[in-house]
């Protein structure tokens, strides 16, 4: 929202302090809030709507879980591999690295007292940290698939 | 009907309560007592972004990132011994745990 | 200002509710989308708090990764969670016994701080179209705690490190594509060509 036409949060009609501004802020995100709205609207309504609709004529063969004519040996949850979990740790990581790049990235430019080649060099420095380990990672084979 | 900074500050006391009694009451399943502290550190980022909020000043929040930062790598590392633990043991029960050697 | 009561008290009550959930469901899949709940709707209370970019970070980091993160390892570990229940009635009292005590000195607390505290009668900070929150994150984060910063680059190396150490195990014979070798394979590499003696064969 904010991209496409930053509105004044100042309040415009009849200023009564912080309480109107802090009406004026939360309005900006009616939007998500309808969006939200929307999404449990359709999602309950699908669901209830299976519900009234659907044909239901359940008996015991049909609920009970196939496996190839015989009853089932054990429960259908497996173990899966921990490759998954390492992607996963990795995923977390690197998230965490791309949101302390944000900030970074709005406000490197007008930086209080002239700080622009700090930050500038502390996020290089940061990158190389975590480039270091993803070199690691790399070299580890845990982003191979086998 | 004003919302204060105390409201904010109950919800952070009562969720941390909250997380404490789940170690309390879980404390076989260590998969809960992780849970549980991810609340913990969720409710002193609540009291973290409350009082930089009315205080207006910015270093909570600055403070509160890094806690999420530290929750995250507890989280991945923690979770990462106890798979290892599994795979060791081929359960997970906390109580087991007490004997490090070997 | 009634609006954002009404928010306040739906997203506190949510918290708060499926904080309690978490602890308390037998299911612990549901115990984990619970903490997606309560992850979501502290997000809220973010943003009536007018910290954006950290109810952003709550729902990327937290309900996009280290949710996911429980769910697998909740569904990795093929687990008896019943039998990790027991014991649960035995610690309620003395939980409860120390909840409430805990809970009475921190809201205790609170209530003094807030009313008489440097935090008195103060309205919450608002970000401004010409400030906004991420800016006013930004200038702070990369000028005075340039060295906060890069430890938590470090703490993160030190997880991503840690969490390949403890769990990656390569397996010994497994086959591999390696494309590099394939590619730059031969023919001196593979074939050797022998002449044979006709009626002796090869020894060996």
């Amino acid at each position: 929202m904010r991209l496409l036409k930053a509105p004044d949060m100042r309040p415009v009609f009849n200023s009564e302090g912080l309480g109107d501004l802090m009406n004026a802020f939360l309005l900006q995100y009616l939007p998500v809030i309808i969006f939200i709205g929307v999404a449990t609207v359709l999602g309950l309504g699908f669901m209830i709507g299976a519900l009234v609709i659907a044909p239901k004529a359940p008996d015991t063969e049909k609920l009970s879980a196939y496996e190839c004519g015989f009853n089932a040996f054990d429960s259908a949850r497996q173990k899966f591999d921990v490759r998954f979990y390492l992607v996963s740790i990795l995923f977390i990581i690197f998230d965490l690295e791309a949101s302390f790049l944000f900030p970074w990235a709005v406000s490197l430019f007008d930086m209080p007292n002239g700080g622009m080649h700090v930050a500038f060099w502390s996020m290089v420095t940061f990158l190389v940290e975590l480039g270091l380990g993803y070199i690691y990672v790399w070299k580890k084979g845990a982003l191979e698939w086998e | 009907m004003t919302i204060d900074l105390v409201h904010y500050l109950t919800v952070s006391a009562i969720l941390f309560t909250i997380g404490v009694l789940g170690i309390f009451l879980n404390r076989r399943n260590i998969i809960i007592i992780l849970m549980s502290l991810e609340l913990i550190l969720l409710s002193t980022n609540i009291n973290f972004v409350a009082f930089s909020s009315y205080l207006h000043n910015v270093q909570g929040q600055i403070m509160a990132m890094f806690v999420l930062t530290v929750a995250a790598a507890e989280a991945a590392v923690g979770l990462a011994i106890l798979v290892t633990f599994f795979r060791n043991r081929g359960d997970i029960a906390v109580d087991d745990a007490s004997m490090m050697k070997g | 200002m009634t609006v954002i009561a009404i928010a306040f008290y739906l997203l506190a009550l949510v918290t708060l509710a499926s904080g309690l959930m978490v602890i308390t469901a037998k299911n612990p899949v549901h115990s984990v989308l619970y903490l997606i709940l309560a992850f979501f709707s502290s997000a809220g209370l973010f943003i009536l708090l007018g910290a954006e970019f950290l109810a952003m970070l709550l729902v990327v980091v937290y309900v996009g990764a280290v949710a996911v993160l429980f769910l697998f390892v909740v569904m990795m570990l093929d687990v008896d969670f019943v039998k990790l229940r027991q014991g649960f009635a035995n610690y309620l009292p003395i939980g409860l016994v120390v909840g409430l005590v805990l809970m009475g000195e921190l809201v205790a607390i609170s209530i003094a701080v807030a009313t008489k505290g440097a935090a008195a009668g103060n309205q919450p900070l608002v970000a401004t179209a010409a400030e906004p929150n991420i800016k006013m994150i930004g200038h702070a984060l990369y000028s005075t705690y340039i060295y906060l910063f890069e430890a938590a680059g470090f703490v993160l190396l030190v997880a991503m490190v840690g969490a390949i150490v403890l769990t990656l195990r390569t397996r010994p014979n497994v086959k591999r594509q390696d494309i590099f070798s394939q590619v730059t394979r031969r023919r001196k590499d593979a074939v050797e060509i022998v002449p044979v003696k006709t009626g002796e064969g090869i020894s060996e």
